[in-house]
C-alpha cells in the first residue's frame, strides 16, 4: 500500500463487495444507423452492491468518546473555525511541510515492500520526536536493521538536486550510525561534482559508512517477506548486488499544486 | 510610520528561518502552516554534520517567542486578493476543538479515539487517531475533521456523494436522488457524460478500483423516472421581485436559473438562440450517450419552478445586449463555446465538406444534415472528436477515420470513449496529421496527411510530434470534420461593451461570484473556462446565483 | 404459552428469560460462546411492539454487529440468530426453535467443521471478541447508532446506516488485531517477530499498532535483545 498525504488508510473487510460493476451496454451490431442509447443502466441488484464499495470515508466519528473521557474538560467541539482578513505588504511562499516528492524508478519497490522507505520516512524516524523516538526499525517487523542503503531515487543531471540529496544521505547516516550499534551503511548514487570536490574527503572517512558511486536499478524480494531485499546497482559500468535490512530512497522534492496555484495567482516564486 | 507587514506561507525550515530574518529586520510578521504545528525540525541539506548537531533548531524557539511573530498553525489560505499594492489575505484557521490550557496530557483520549489513520506528519509510518498530537514534544492536542470527503472536494459541485451512495447502498434511491439535487439540477444527464474527476480521486482505487460513483448517479435518476414519480421542488415562502435574465440554456444557464429559482427569485428568463435547451448537452452531446427525452425532462423540472425559456433568441442580433442590462436587474452569460477552430491548412476554404465538429454535430442533433455518403475523417484528439466519429459510423459513412498526432496515451478524451469508438469500428490513426485538403469539381475527394513521431516534451509536459519527412499519404474521403477546439463567440456583445476580456476571447471573472468587471453582470461556464467539463459549468452557474443573490441584495 | 399449548420442541434448548432483548450484552454472547454453546437464537418481539419503545430495534443492530464480528473471526455466524415472535404465537416459536436447532445440528459442535476456524483456536479468538465487545470503543459507538442515524454526530452530519455499518467494519477489524496483541503481550514482553510468530497478522501491521499502542501510553519497549526490540504491556490505572 503506498502511502499518500491525505489519503486515508483503508482497511480490507471481508464483506465489501469487490470488483467494481462494469456498465452494460447494447451490442456493436445494435448500435448501426441508429441512435440508441449505448449504456443501459445498472440494474438495482448491481446498483446496490456498487453502492455497498463505498468506504464511507470519515476521520473524525464525531462520536464524542474522547469527549466522555476526558477528565479535565478540555475538548470541545463547538469552538469555532477562525476567519482572518489580513493585509500584508509582502507575501513569501515557501515549501512548507508538504513534503512532496516526484514520482521515481518504481523497480525499486517502494509501495510494495515495507522495508522500502523515503529520506522523508527516514528522516521522520531519525527524529527524537518522530514515531519510534528516534530509533533506528525496519517497519517490516521492528527488528533493528544490520544494513541499510541510501540510495538515489531520482537519478536525472540536476546537479543542484543531487548535491542536497547526497549531503541528506551522508548525514542521515551519520545519525543512524551514532543511534544503532554494528550497522552497516551503504550509499549509492551517481555522485555530482560538487559533493566530490566539498564533502567526499570528509564524508569518505565516516566510520561504518561506504559510498559506491553508481545507479540502483531495482531492488527484488524472494517469496518470503522476510527475507533481505536484494538490490541490484551498477557501478564502474559492472552490475552488482548486495542484501540489505532497510534500503532508503532520496527523492526529488516537488511543490504541491496548491502552493504552484498560489504562487501563480500572486505572480511570486516559491523561496 | 507603520512596519512592514509579511506573510510567510509554509511553517516548514525555509519559512521559518526567512520569517527570522524578516522579524529581525523589524517586519510584523505572519506565519500560515498547515499542519497544527510548525515543523523545522529537519536535517541540514548543505553541510556535513556530527551526529549531536542533527534536529537541532535554535531558530525555532527564536519564532515561537519572538515579538513581531504570528505564528497560525492548522490554517489554509481561502482567498488572495491584490489592492493597490496590499496583498489582502483570508486564512481559515482551523479550530483545535481542544482547550489545551486545560489539557493535562493523560492520553485518555488517543487511548479510546476509534480511528486511526496514517500520520501525515510522520509522513505515514505511523498512525495517529482522530485526537490527538502531532509530535510529543512540540505539538497541541487536535481533533482532526475532514471538511469533506475526497470525492466530495473533487467534485466542482461538491456534491455530497458519501450520503447518496451510502441511501442507494440503504435501498432509499429517492432520498438519494433528493440529495444529489440538493446540489445538481441535472442528475439524470450529468450521471450518463461526467468524466467523474470524483472516481479519479476516489480512496476505494488504492484497494481496487474506485466507486462507480457517476453511474450510481444515473441509477437513481433512472429509478424515478421509471416509477413514474414527480419529483416537487419547494421554492421559499420569501420572493424576490428582481428580474434576471440569463445568456444561454446550457448546463451553466440552467443551473444558475435553477438557483435562483429555488432562493426565491420569480422572475428569471433564459434567452436561447436554438430551437432546443441544453445548450452543448443538446447540440454537443450525440443522443446515444445522452437521450435528448430525458435532458427535455430535467429542463422542464427547472421550467416548472417559474422560469421561462425563450428560444429561437440570438442575443446582438433579436435582442440588443444593452436591452438585457437595462431591462433587467442582473445578467448571466452562459454562452458557452460553440465556434470550432480551423485547421489552417491548404484547401480548406475551397471545397465542400469541410465542416467543423460543432456545426457537425450541431446539425446533426437538429436533423439538418443530409445523408451520409463515402468516407469521413475526423481530425483531433478530444472528446468531440470521438463523438464526432462515432456519430458518423452512426449516420452510415462507410469509414470512419480519426487522425490524431500524439499516440492514444496523449490523447485528451477518455479512455473509455476512445475505447468505445474502436469497438465501434472507428479507424483511428495515431502520429498522423493533416497537411493539404484535396478536392476536385469544388468537393473534397480526400486529405493528404503526414506521418510523425515524437520528440522532446514541450511546456504541457507532453512529447512534441514532428512531421517525418517525406512520409506523406492520402485518404480518400467525402467529408472531413476538424474537431481540434472551439473557441467563444461573443459577437452578441455591442463594441463599447467595457467588459474584461482575456486573450483567448473569454470573460475574466471573480471566481467566488462569478461577477464581471461590470456591475450586475455575471459570467460563467465554457464562456470563462474556454471548452470544459459539464460539471465545472454546473459549479460555475451555481456560484454565479449566490453572486447575483448577494448583489441583489447589497443593492 | 407452547406448553400451554402442548406443542413439543427440543429438549436440548436452554431458554433464558430476560425482560427485553435490548438487555443482550454481545460481550455476554461471546462469553456464552466460550463457555462451550453451541448456537444463540435471540427471539423478541416485533418491531413496533417494544415495551421500551426500541429496544428490539437496538438488540437487532447488536447481534448482527456480533454476527459481522463472528464471520471475521472465523465464527460461522448462523451460530448467532436474532428472530421475532410474539408472546401468544406459541407455533411460530416452535418452528423457529425447530429450525434452529436443525441448524446447529448440521453445523456440529463449535471449532468443527462448520466454522472457518477450529478449536482451540477459536476460543481465544472468542476471548479477543470479547474483549472487543466489552471494550469501550464498540459500546460507545453502538449506543451513539440511534442519534447517528438520526439527528447526526458531534458536527451534525447525519449517518446513512450504510456509513454507520462501515464504521463498526473499521472498529472491529482493528480492535479485534490489537486486542490479540494485548492477549499475547500479558503473557509476557514479546517482540514484534515473535508476536507474527504467534498470530495470523501481517508483521507490520502488528509493529504500526505496537507504535500506536507506544504512542498511547499502553505499550513500552522493554529492552533489546540482539536486533529485536521487546515490548511490555504498561499497567494501566482503572
Amino acid at each position: 500500500m503506498i502511502y499518500e498525504k491525505e489519503k486515508r488508510y483503508i482497511i480490507p473487510f471481508g464483506d465489501v463487495p469487490s470488483p467494481r460493476a462494469e456498465m452494460p451496454e447494447i451490442s456493436v451490431d445494435e448500435r448501426r444507423e441508429n441512435f440508441t442509447e449505448v449504456e443501459t443502466g445498472f440494474p438495482e441488484k448491481i446498483a446496490i452492491q456498487e453502492a455497498r464499495r463505498c468506504l464511507s470515508c470519515r476521520r473524525c466519528l464525531g462520536c464524542a468518546l474522547c469527549w466522555a473521557e476526558c477528565k479535565p474538560e478540555a475538548i470541545d467541539f463547538d469552538i469555532p473555525d477562525e476567519e482572518l482578513e489580513l493585509e500584508f505588504d509582502e507575501v513569501i511562499i515557501t515549501k512548507g511541510q508538504d513534503n512532496a516528492f516526484y514520482p521515481f524508478n518504481p523497480q525499486l519497490g517502494y509501495g510494495k515492500y515495507a522495508d522500502v522507505i523515503t529520506d522523508l520516512q527516514f528522516e521522520r524516524m531519525l527524529s527524537p520526536t518522530g514515531p519510534f523516538n528516534g530509533m533506528v526499525v525496519s517497519p517490516l517487523d521492528g527488528e533493528l536493521p544490520g544494513r541499510i542503503a541510501v540510495v538515489q531515487g531520482d537519478t536525472g543531471d540536476d546537479e543542484a538536486h543531487l548535491l542536497s540529496s547526497q549531503v541528506l544521505g551522508v548525514n542521515q547516516s551519520v545519525i543512524a550510525l551514532d543511534k544503532t550499534k554494528d550497522l552497516e551503511m551503504v550509499l549509492i548514487s551517481p555522485l555530482c561534482e560538487s559533493f566530490q570536490e566539498k564533502f567526499f574527503a570528509q564524508a569518505e572517512k565516516i566510520p561504518g559508512l561506504q559510498i559506491i558511486a553508481g545507479s540502483p536499478e531495482s531492488v527484488e524480494k524472494g517469496e518470503s517477506p522476510k527475507e533481505p531485499l536484494l538490490l541490484k546497482y551498477s557501478a564502474n559500468g559492472e552490475n552488482k548486488q548486495k542484501a540489505f535490512d532497510l534500503i532508503v530512497v532520496l527523492t526529488k522534492p516537488k511543490i504541491s499544486p496548491e502552493l504552484e496555484s498560489l504562487s501563480k495567482k500572486l505572480k511570486q516564486d516559491i523561496v | 510610520m507603520d512596519d512592514k507587514t509579511v506573510l510567510i506561507v509554509g511553517g516548514g525550515l525555509d519559512g521559518v528561518r526567512t520569517a527570522l530574518e524578516q522579524a529581525e529586520a523589524g517586519a510584523q510578521v505572519t506565519i500560515v502552516e498547515k499542519f497544527p504545528t510548525l515543523g523545522a525540525e529537519r536535517i541540514p541539506r548543505d553541510r556535513l554534520i556530527r551526529p549531536e548537531q542533527a534536529f537541532m533548531n535554535p531558530d525555532l524557539d527564536k519564532v515561537r517567542d519572538h515579538n513581531n511573530i504570528r505564528i497560525l498553525t492548522y490554517s489554509d489560505i481561502k482567498k488572495v486578493n491584490r489592492d493597490n499594492g496590499k496583498q489582502r489575505v483570508r486564512i481559515l484557521k482551523h479550530s483545535l476543538r481542544v482547550d489545551n490550557s486545560k489539557c493535562n496530557d493523560c492520553k485518555a483520549c488517543i487511548q479510546v479515539c476509534p480511528v486511526n489513520m496514517f500520520d501525515d506528519f510522520d509522513e505515514g509510518l505511523g498512525f495517529r487517531t482522530a485526537i490527538d498530537h502531532c509530535n510529543l514534544t512540540t505539538s497541541e492536542y487536535n481533533i482532526y475533521k475532514e471538511d469533506m470527503p475526497v470525492c466530495q472536494e473533487t467534485c466542482p459541485v461538491n456534491l455530497d456523494i458519501r450520503s447518496y451512495v451510502g441511501l442507494i447502498a440503504d435501498g432509499k434511491h429517492l432520498e438519494s436522488l433528493a440529495k444529489i439535487r440538493e446540489r445538481l439540477p441535472l442528475p439524470g444527464s450529468i450521471g450518463r457524460i461526467c468524466p467523474h474527476p470524483c472516481e479519479t480521486a476516489c480512496n476505494r482505487q488504492y484497494l481496487d478500483e474506485p466507486i462507480s460513483i457517476c453511474f450510481l448517479k444515473r441509477f437513481v435518476a433512472d429509478v424515478e423516472l421509471d416509477q413514474g414519480v414527480e419529483p416537487v421542488y419547494e421554492t421559499p415562502e420569501q420572493k424576490y421581485p428582481e428580474k434576471i435574465a440569463i445568456v444561454g440554456a446550457g448546463p451553466a444557464g440552467l443551473t444558475c436559473a435553477h438557483d435562483l429559482a429555488r432562493m426565491g427569485y420569480e422572475h428569471i428568463k433564459i434567452f436561447e438562440a436554438l430551437p432546443v435547451p441544453g445548450g452543448y448537452l443538446w447540440v454537443g452531446i450525440p443522443e446515444y450517450r445522452l437521450p435528448k427525452k430525458l435532458l427535455q425532462r430535467e429542463v422542464d423540472l427547472i421550467c416548472n419552478m417559474g422560469v421561462e425559456i425563450q428560444y429561437n433568441t440570438r442575443i446582438g442580433k433579436d435582442v440588443a445586449f444593452e436591452d438585457l442590462q437595462n431591462d433587467f436587474d442582473a445578467v448571466f452569460i452562459g454562452a458557452g463555446c460553440h465556434q470550432g477552430l480551423k485547421l489552417r491548412i491548404p484547401g480548406e476554404d475551397e471545397f465542400e465538406g469541410i465542416i467543423d465538429c460543432v456545426t457537425f454535430l450541431r446539425e446533426q442533433a437538429l436533423g439538418n444534415l443530409p445523408k451520409a455518403k463515402g468516407k469521413l475523417i475526423v481530425i483531433g484528439g478530444g472528446n468531440a472528436a470521438i463523438d464526432s466519429a462515432r456519430v458518423g459510423w452512426r449516420m452510415g459513412f462507410d469509414e470512419v477515420y480519426i487522425l490524431y498526432r500524439r499516440t492514444k496515451k496523449e490523447m485528451p478524451a477518455n479512455s473509455w470513449e476512445i475505447d468505445a469508438a474502436e469497438h465501434e469500428g472507428v479507424i483511428l490513426q495515431y502520429l498522423a496529421a493533416p497537411v493539404e485538403i484535396l478536392g476536385a469539381n469544388g468537393k473534397v475527394t480526400g486529405m493528404k496527411c503526414i506521418k510523425m513521431e515524437l520528440g522532446e516534451p514541450d511546456d504541457s509536459g507532453r512529447r512534441r510530434p514532428v512531421p517525418i519527412e517525406g512520409s506523406e499519404y492520402i485518404i480518400d474521403a467525402e467529408t472531413i470534420v476538424p474537431a481540434i477546439s472551439q473557441g467563444t463567440d461573443l459577437s452578441f456583445l455591442p463594441e463599447d461593451h467595457n467588459l474584461n476580456l482575456s486573450r483567448w476571447n473569454t470573460f475574466g471573472i471573480d471566481e467566488e461570484t462569478g461577477a464581471t468587471n461590470v456591475p450586475g453582470v455575471f459570467a460563467g461556464g465554457d464562456v470563462v473556462t474556454g471548452p470544459d467539463i459539464a460539471i465545472r459549468a454546473v459549479a460555475a452557474g451555481k456560484h454565479a446565483a449566490v453572486g447575483i443573490h448577494e448583489y441583489l441584495r447589497s443593492k | 404459552m407452547a406448553g400451554v399449548s402442548r406443542l413439543q420442541y427440543t429438549p436440548e434448548i436452554k431458554t433464558v428469560r430476560i425482560m427485553c432483548t435490548g438487555r443482550i450484552d454481545p460481550a455476554m454472547v461471546a462469553r456464552a460462546f466460550q463457555k462451550g454453546l453451541d448456537g444463540l437464537m435471540v427471539v423478541g418481539c416485533y418491531f413496533g411492539d417494544c415495551h421500551y419503545i426500541s429496544g428490539n430495534v437496538q438488540a437487532k443492530a447488536k447481534i448482527d454487529m456480533t454476527r459481522k464480528l463472528f464471520k471475521y473471526i472465523g465464527v460461522n455466524e448462523e451460530r448467532l440468530a436474532f428472530r421475532q415472535c410474539s408472546s401468544g404465537e406459541a407455533s411460530v416459536f416452535v418452528k423457529l426453535v425447530t429450525e434452529f436447532d436443525e441448524k446447529i445440528r448440521d453445523l456440529g459442535p463449535l471449532g468443527g467443521d462448520g466454522d472457518r476456524v477450529k478449536a482451540p483456536e477459536i476460543f481465544g479468538k472468542l476471548k479477543a471478541a470479547e474483549a472487543v465487545l466489552a471494550g469501550e470503543k464498540i459500546r460507545w459507538v453502538m449506543g451513539k447508532r440511534t442519534p447517528f442515524l438520526e439527528t447526526g454526530n458531534m458536527y451534525g452530519e447525519i449517518f446513512t446506516e450504510h456509513e454507520f455499518n462501515r464504521a463498526i467494519d473499521m472498529i472491529i477489524v482493528e480492535e479485534i488485531e490489537v486486542q490479540e496483541i494485548l492477549a499475547k503481550l500479558k503473557e509476557g514482553a514479546r517482540s514484534v517477530k515473535d508476536l507474527a510468530g504467534d498470530l495470523a497478522i501481517p508483521s507490520e501491521r502488528i509493529f504500526r499498532y505496537i507504535t500506536a499502542l507506544k504512542r498511547k501510553g499502553m505499550v513500552a519497549l522493554d529492552n533489546v535483545t540482539d536486533r529485536s526490540p521487546i515490548f511490555q504491556l504498561v499497567p494501566q490505572e482503572v
